[in-house]
């Protein structure tokens, strides 16, 4: 492959070419994988020897020349996959459905749920995360993300699609669809992080990160502490947001996985406006500040 | 076997005494018996196997059924061969003809795959590349020259039925006579059973990374491993911290574990107690066959030396031992003789501590021993990643480490001509930056030789453990020519997304990797993972570089590559047709850890793809 010839060339280059004592003499005579043949690669350095090799087992009625024939064709086309390591496969996890209540704010259900339906390069990917009031006014956000995701690193998905966001209280239901851009994955440390960037139907650009990580105190009980900052890059009135970070969430759940994919769990969360939308919540009559104790379960299938 | 109609009534015993009352005792008497006289089969159990011998001339016959059968005490639905699982010990003869009719009786295709056997390529049972597979209601007929001595297996090569029970053991009596001298002979077949439906199983692993693993660093258990490696807790806590910023978990070790997993020695749970009968004095030969899907066992009697006189089913020269650790898919031949009238624990503990089997050897059916306690499960390394003391992660090694490493440099292969050296060949390789995509998570600085080493977990308690070091041809095999090409295979993987491959590359991605018929070709294998593989390649046996003496290295037909290890097989490649290539851990496997070889007559014209 000329490619993995020219990387070759390229890294061996590099190493001769870089001063000082890590790339010295030394480590040029220690062999490296860069430099050596992979198996359609490789090539016969000596002739194959005419000494006789043991007989060789053929299947009955064939000849040797037939059997060397049959062994360079694909397989026939009536035979079955050998194994499947490309199947379609589907998950569904949800790290959220919980009770959640606080002393000036209304009893709440909310959600948080990613599922997809793929192979292990490519999936679609669906994320939806919400809360609706269970008492008092009527009220609730949701937001549901369907993406093309693809794996681009052992780590990382890089992914794409829109958004359906809507939000209601007893007068108003209010929705609106937007572009997203993200990138999910695990970074160092084992936090799994998610950042995704939003350009809705009005041209308003948001971003939202999030993360969070497992520390296990034993082998079934954990601690996972969570944050989600949101930025926008422009006011954004009917929506009540302010240029710069908007959100900031921080959450602790304790879960006890029963199975590793079922674990009640309880939780504490502060959430917080930032800056000037802080402000505008304050005009509006609102806390800008929202303390919540969870109770809920997290599952997967 | 004489005592599996025992274990059966013990257990049943055991049961009714739970019930409390002689009432209740003499009701379950009669239930059973009336259910018997109703025509209504009791269930039958585990490990209830018959011998048969393939080599007489009518042949045999193997009837493959799924039916709820009793593993460990508990109902389970598994492929049955004649009724139980495991599968008949099937004995062949060297030099006859083996006749063996398959009957599948299931509702879903099936294969039988003798593994280790030299048969041509189309009785070599693995569907899609050497037959079509046994579909439901058919009978396939399996005949051919048996060519070889020595213990073997049998198995299913369709998706995951081995973990259902579709494996047994083969026999291949020597034509001349048996350089191994014992008096009395025993199957141990080792393997692990789960209840659940193992495609269930593969979806946890494919989207919940370490979802069986309960053996895991935690806040509690850090001053247990203070305690283990005499490490400060600031050192304990800078290691975790280490691990965790390369994503990984120093406990991965077994993908499934003893959560879900019956561990079975001839298909009896430990409690069972399968008991091998053998008077003090008695030369007794034991046969272990690691039929396992995922499980790597440590096997020891305590207080009995081992001579381990054959390996995969190849004599060696006798070497005494206290343990070994079998890799899934190995076999090993040891003779024992108890020197007293007592009985001994057969433990073949898993390697990542989390459960056990375990029989006896005992002058008597009935009788036990001691059980060893379990030992603390170990904790990979960053040796097992290749690293030498003070070699610094991201960027390279420091000087120092060049110099200490100068005695192991050997040319590029580049610079070779004519045939391969048999000896004083690269001990280590560093790994390039290229790091094979994104279904491969490279962890290893660089690959290095493991062959002293007795794997992970052991060699620390002054007990002998074997090293493929040790194993050393009883008789050299007729092909000793110097390798005239080579290549390097890696053994990849992400274990985050539980994607398997070699390469970089699952099994559907590839082309297949050619033999050129007559070669005689080095793999250098290159394991970039920190999981032990246990690789089988179909058709050829392997040449394990082993040592400097090449004529006395060992021919295997399923060699384990420890973490960042780098191993070298040579091969003759003179069985033409297809063959296949493969982790033998099974949910590797069916994740991508596979490719066909196809033994050609020249490397002209393009790859071939594997997939149809």
């Amino acid at each position: 492959m000329p490619l993995r010839r020219v990387i070759a060339i390229l890294s061996g280059a590099m190493w001769m070419m870089a001063p000082g004592p890590l790339f010295g003499q030394e480590k040029m005579a220690m062999p490296n994988t860069t430099t050596r043949p992979i198996h359609n690669e490789s090539e016969t350095i000596a002739p194959i020897a005419t000494q006789p090799v043991p007989p060789p087992s053929l299947p009955s009625g064939l000849t040797l020349e037939q059997t060397l024939d049959r062994a360079a064709s694909p397989p026939p086309k009536d035979f079955p996959p050998t194994i499947r390591d490309d199947k379609l496969r589907a998950a569904l996890l949800v790290q959220q459905l919980e009770y959640g209540f606080g002393q000036n704010t209304d009893d709440q259900v909310g959600w948080r749920a990613m599922g997809w339906i793929g192979f292990d390069y490519d999936k679609l990917w669906l994320r939806t995360e919400g809360s609706a009031s269970v008492e008092g006014p009527k009220q609730g956000t949701s937001e549901t993300d369907l993406l093309y995701s693809r794996l681009i690193t052992p780590f990382w998905y890089a992914q794409a699609g829109i958004q359906y966001a809507s939000d209601w209280d007893s007068e108003d239901y209010n929705d609106r669809w937007s572009g997203v851009l993200a990138v999910q994955g695990l970074a160092p440390g084992m936090f799994d992080v998610e950042t995704s960037l939003y350009i809705s139907e009005d041209a308003d650009v948001t971003l939202r990160f999030e993360a969070d990580f497992d520390l296990r105190l034993t082998q079934r009980l954990v601690l996972q502490p969570r944050t989600e900052f949101r930025f926008a890059a422009q006011d954004v009135p009917e929506r009540s947001l302010g240029a710069g970070m908007t959100n900031a969430d921080v959450e602790l759940r304790l879960r006890y996985e029963i199975k590793r994919d079922f674990a009640p769990y309880i939780g504490i969360g502060y959430h917080r406006l930032v800056g000037e939308t802080s402000g505008l919540a304050r005009a509006a009559g609102d806390d800008p500040e929202e303390l919540l104790f969870f109770v809920g379960v997290r599952f997967a299938f | 076997m004489s005592t599996q109609r025992f274990d059966g009534m013990s257990g049943l015993t055991r049961r009714q005494l739970l019930g409390g009352t002689a009432a209740a005792l003499l009701s379950s008497y009669t239930f059973v018996n009336r259910a018997a006289m109703a025509g209504r089969s009791p269930l039958g159990r585990a490990g209830q196997f018959s011998t048969l011998n393939a080599t007489r001339p009518e042949g045999i016959d193997l009837v493959l059924e799924r039916r709820p059968l009793l593993v460990g005490g508990k109902a389970g639905s598994a492929i049955t061969l004649n009724g139980s699982f495991p599968g008949p010990v099937i004995r062949m003869t060297e030099g006859q003809d083996a006749l063996i009719r398959v009957h599948n009786r299931m509702d879903e295709s099936t294969s039988i795959h003798w593994h280790g056997l030299i048969v041509p390529t189309d009785m070599d049972g693995v569907p899609g590349i050497s037959f079509k597979g046994i579909a439901p209601g058919e009978t396939f007929t399996y005949g051919f020259r048996v060519r070889q001595n020595g213990t073997y297996w049998y198995h299913s090569h369709t998706g995951l039925q081995e973990q259902l029970g579709h494996y047994g053991q083969l026999i291949l009596e020597p034509a001349e006579p048996d350089p191994v001298a014992y008096d009395v002979e025993y199957p141990i077949v080792l393997s692990d059973w789960m209840f659940e439906n193992p495609h269930a199983a593969l979806h946890k692993l494919k989207t919940i990374e370490g979802y069986f693993n309960f053996q895991r660093p935690t806040v509690a258990n850090v001053d247990e491993q203070m305690e283990a490696t005499g490490d400060s807790l600031g050192e304990v806590l800078k290691k975790r911290w280490k691990w965790r910023s390369m994503r990984m978990d120093p406990t991965d070790i077994a993908d499934i574990t003893g959560v879900i997993y019956t561990y079975l020695m001839n298909g009896h749970a430990a409690y069972e107690n399968w008991t091998a009968v053998a008077r003090p004095g008695q030369k007794v030969r034991l046969r272990i066959a690691n039929t396992s899907t995922m499980t790597y066992y440590d096997f020891r009697i305590p207080g009995l030396p081992m001579t381990v006189v054959q390996a995969d089913g190849q004599n060696i020269k006798p070497v005494e031992t206290d343990e070994l650790r079998i890799a899934v898919a190995e076999t090993y031949d040891v003779v024992v003789t108890l020197p007293e009238n007592r009985a001994y624990t057969l433990f073949a503990e898993t390697m990542d501590r989390s459960g056990y089997t375990r029989g006896t050897i005992a002058p008597r059916a009935g009788m036990s021993a001691e059980v060893p306690p379990p030992r603390r499960r170990p904790m990979l390394t960053m040796k097992d990643m290749g690293m030498t003391p003070g070699m610094k992660m991201n960027g390279g090694g420091k000087m120092d480490d060049m110099k200490a490493m100068k005695h192991e440099t050997m040319p590029m292969v580049s610079e070779q001509a004519g045939p391969l050296p048999t000896s004083n060949l690269p001990k280590r390789i560093m790994h390039g930056p290229d790091h094979h995509g994104p279904g491969s998570i490279v962890m290893t600085m660089s690959a290095f030789r493991r062959l002293d080493e007795p794997g992970l977990g052991l060699g620390h308690d002054g007990r002998r453990v074997l090293t493929y070091s040790q194993l050393r041809c009883l008789k050299t095999p007729p092909d000793r020519r110097p390798p005239t090409r080579q290549f390097d295979l890696h053994l990849t993987g992400n274990m985050n997304k539980f994607i398997w491959g070699f390469d970089g590359k699952k099994f559907s991605e590839s082309d297949m990797i050619r033999f050129v018929y007559g070669e005689r070709l080095r793999i250098n294998m290159i394991n970039d993972t920190m999981m032990a593989h246990p690789i089988h390649l179909h058709g050829m046996l392997m040449d394990l570089y082993a040592g400097e003496d090449y004529a006395a290295n060992p021919r295997k037909h399923t060699v384990n590559v420890q973490p960042a290890e780098l191993l070298t097989v040579d091969i003759t490649a003179n069985a033409p047709g297809k063959w296949a290539f493969h982790c033998h851990l099974l949910f590797h496997m069916e994740a991508g850890m596979f490719r066909t070889v196809a033994v050609v007559r020249s490397l002209e014209g393009g790859p071939i793809h594997a997939a149809s």
